[in-house]
């Protein structure tokens, strides 16, 4: 079996690859990430079926699903079109060799259906069928709804992986999946057009008729047709990575920073790394994503005032704290020539610096709106923002010095922890968790007036120290410079 | 110009470095060569401040170079990809390296404009970024951004390597004639004898870390090294 050698030597590349072992404490920590998450989904699997009884009482709550189902699946499809990797498999290794053409095709096709993180919703689901559709109507087809969603997720994945392949990811796909969506969830709110009633129609026949599974399966017949064909189309692995690579390039001119001498134009040197890199411009859409992370909290008023201030922490510095955790990192590959070309190192520490303030006061304005929650919001936030800007922006720039692992920006998006080491961790705990305990405790002890003012001025003494805390952090790179060149010339 | 002394690299209790005292007056052409693992590229990181010596340090114009950025001013330097910044464009990066050595729009353009040559027109008109183009022009761009600062002194860690035949004569020439031109200090190492012996005054061997030969270039350099490097 040729496609089990191929499957063998991938596997051997992971585990042998030189960062497996270094990293294990990182694993650790995603390891538990993991088991948060299995954990998660059982609860929401078993949990489910009582949901769903209260949310209707004339459907049943497989009906329910099947409604959803539709959304679930452009949904699903959205969130890999986005963030999937493509399979990088080393076509040109193999071309020379001896083996069939489709035969590697069939192989960088199959083998995502085998990642694990696919199977993740089935953790919902097959809790869900097991109670609730198996009481309802009976195990078969319990058994027959489960694996539909298996085919399901074969259709996403395969068809994501095609779309994506086929028209790259986009600002463009991204607005016209953004219009798409806005259009179907206009024509479902105004009543126009029900999508649930057909989808809960669609896929109850495909689940309750003997025969309807025959339908998903042809669906991912089709969409694996699609990609062979791809392939047949695009012989040589040059033409499918030309549009991966990114051969365009915006060249936005920033030169405005050209009057601020040498921090100028690293700091315009570090937005063109940002947007011209997959890695980081995920990064800059997650951070767009999670400043609505406010609207899930701020509309409950259960939550604590510490809980609070992190979440203010956290919007008014997503930017700064994506960025800042990596913020020698990201120049891991051309960092020998930062190091030899004439820039003191003073400017490349207060460039960074700089940049981070312009991130925090970005991120300040954009979340202004959250200001219409109330004023106890609006405090908080000024508070945040304060707190980032004195004390985090400060703690960034010395914990960063820690990470010596080379940051390979060319392998791109979200869910790539390459680069990662328990390190980068234990940098955002403290940033993240101190001020949540220190407002906590204090609005809990005296007031959370006197707990805002506490670390806003905490965060004022930082902004007004900046000339020797800056100094302070410019000593600890140089003592940790030997280090990062060292650790950023080592390869993965 | 350059003064080493006592400097000794070691790596898990192996020495891979050690030059009781060297120095390299201004103006110089100084050729280093030796087989892999001799320590040339460790001592030209060792120069330009990117590891740390065990012992002892170089000095600069009197000035040590470690933990100093006054060097950096006046050095020019490229040993491999790492000294480019390979997301830019050859255009935007010398752009970049010009700024920072306080060089006009004007003087980048002349200077961009007088390595045409060199270029042989391959460089400067796309809009391709550094990272996509072939090791040799990496090579050619990464030599020219160490040139356009005007540097007293120049590091090249096997310039010679991946160029194409017409580059390499283009570069041996363009270095001869700098260092006829200029009081520049160039340190040059190289696997091919033929071509340090035509650009460099004086050459050292080094052997596992030691300086084994030190020898002002003649007629009869290239027979001597030739005869020591014979297996």
């Amino acid at each position: 079996m040729l496609i089990l050698d191929l499957i063998k030597q991938e596997w051997k590349k992971s585990i042998r690859s030189r960062g497996f072992y270094k990293n294990i404490v990182a694993n650790l920590f995603l390891g538990i990430f993991a088991v948060y998450i299995i954990v998660v989904f059982l609860f929401l699997g078993f949990s489910l079926n009582s949901i769903l009884e209260k949310v209707s009482t004339s459907l049943t709550p497989m009906e329910i699903v099947n409604g959803a189902m539709f959304y679930l699946i452009l949904g699903a499809l959205t969130i890999r079109f986005l963030l999937q990797q493509l399979n990088t498999f080393n076509l040109p290794l193999y071309q020379t060799l001896p083996i069939k053409r489709s035969t590697l095709v069939n192989f960088i096709l199959i083998k995502p259906i085998f990642a694990p993180i696919n199977y993740f919703t089935l953790l919902v689901i097959m809790p869900f069928a097991i109670k609730s559709v198996a009481g309802y109507y009976s195990g078969i087809i319990a058994f027959r709804f489960v694996l539909s969603f298996v085919f399901i997720i074969w259709f996403d994945s395969l068809t994501a992986a095609f779309l994506k392949r086929k028209f790259g990811s986009s600002v463009f796909a991204f607005l016209a999946i953004f219009i798409v969506f806005a259009s179907i969830a206009a024509l479902e709110y105004f009543k126009l057009f029900s999508f649930f009633v057909v989808s809960q129609k669609c896929f109850g026949w495909i689940i309750l008729n003997r025969f309807g599974l025959f339908i998903p399966l042809v669906a991912v017949m089709l969409a694996f047709g699609w990609n062979k064909r791809f392939f047949y189309k695009n012989f040589y692995p040059e033409q499918f990575n030309q549009k991966l690579k990114g051969a365009k390039i915006s060249t936005a001119d920033f030169s405005f920073l050209n009057r601020f001498g040498i921090v100028g134009e690293l700091i315009s040197l570090q937005i063109k790394l940002m947007l011209r890199h997959k890695r980081t411009r995920t990064i800059l859409l997650t951070s767009v994503i999670f400043l609505f992370y406010g609207l899930l909290f701020y509309t409950h008023h259960s939550n604590g005032d510490g809980m609070l201030f992190f979440i203010a922490v956290f919007m008014t510095g997503i930017l700064m704290l994506m960025y800042g955790q990596w913020a020698i990192s990201w120049d891991s590959n051309h960092f020998d020539s930062l190091m030899t070309k004439n820039i003191p190192v003073r400017s490349y520490v207060t460039a960074n610096y700089y940049l981070m303030m312009a991130f925090n006061i970005l991120c300040f304005v954009l979340t202004t709106p959250y200001f219409l929650f109330g004023s106890k919001i609006i405090y908080m936030h000024i508070a945040a923002f304060f707190f980032n800007s004195g004390v985090n922006v400060f703690l960034l720039l010395f914990f960063s010095t820690f990470n010596t692992k080379r940051v390979d920006l060319s392998r791109s998006s979200a869910m790539n922890y390459q680069g990662t080491t328990y390190k980068s961790f234990l940098i955002v705990l403290p940033i993240m968790f101190l001020p949540m305990l220190l407002v906590g405790i204090l609005s809990w002890v005296a007031s959370l007036s006197v707990a805002l003012w506490t670390v806003s001025i905490l965060g004022l003494t930082g902004i007004l120290l900046r000339k020797p805390l800056i100094t302070v952090c410019i000593n600890q790179f140089n003592s940790r410079k030997y280090k990062l060149a060292e650790g950023f010339r080592e390869q993965e | 110009m350059i003064e080493v002394s006592n400097l000794q690299k070691a790596y898990n209790g192996i020495t891979v470095l050690n030059i009781p005292q060297l120095t390299i007056p201004k103006g110089e052409s100084f050729g280093l060569v030796g087989n892999n693992g001799a320590g040339k590229t460790t001592f030209f990181r060792l120069i330009l401040d990117l590891i740390e010596a065990t012992s002892g340090g170089v000095q600069v114009n009197g000035q040590k170079v470690a933990r100093n950025d006054d060097w950096k001013a006046f050095t020019g330097s490229f040993l491999d990809e790492g000294f480019l910044i390979d997301f830019l464009t050859p255009r935007e990066y010398f752009n970049f390296v010009g700024k920072l050595y306080l060089k006009s729009e004007g003087d980048i353009t002349l200077f961009m404009e007088s390595m045409q040559d060199f270029f042989n027109g391959e460089i400067l008109g796309t809009k391709k970024m550094i990272r996509d183009f072939s090791k040799g022009n990496q090579k050619k761009i990464g030599i020219a951004a160490a040139l356009l600062g005007e540097p007293k002194l120049l590091i090249l860690d096997e310039p010679f390597t991946a160029l194409d035949p017409s580059s390499q004569i283009r570069l041996k020439r363009f270095l001869n004639d700098l260092q006829a031109a200029s009081q520049i200090t160039m340190l040059i190492s190289s696997h091919d004898l033929n071509h340090i012996t035509e650009v460099c005054k004086r050459i050292v061997v080094l052997e596992k870390g030691d300086m084994v030969k030190d020898l002002q270039t003649n007629t009869d350099t290239l027979k001597e090294l030739e005869a020591y490097f014979a297996v």
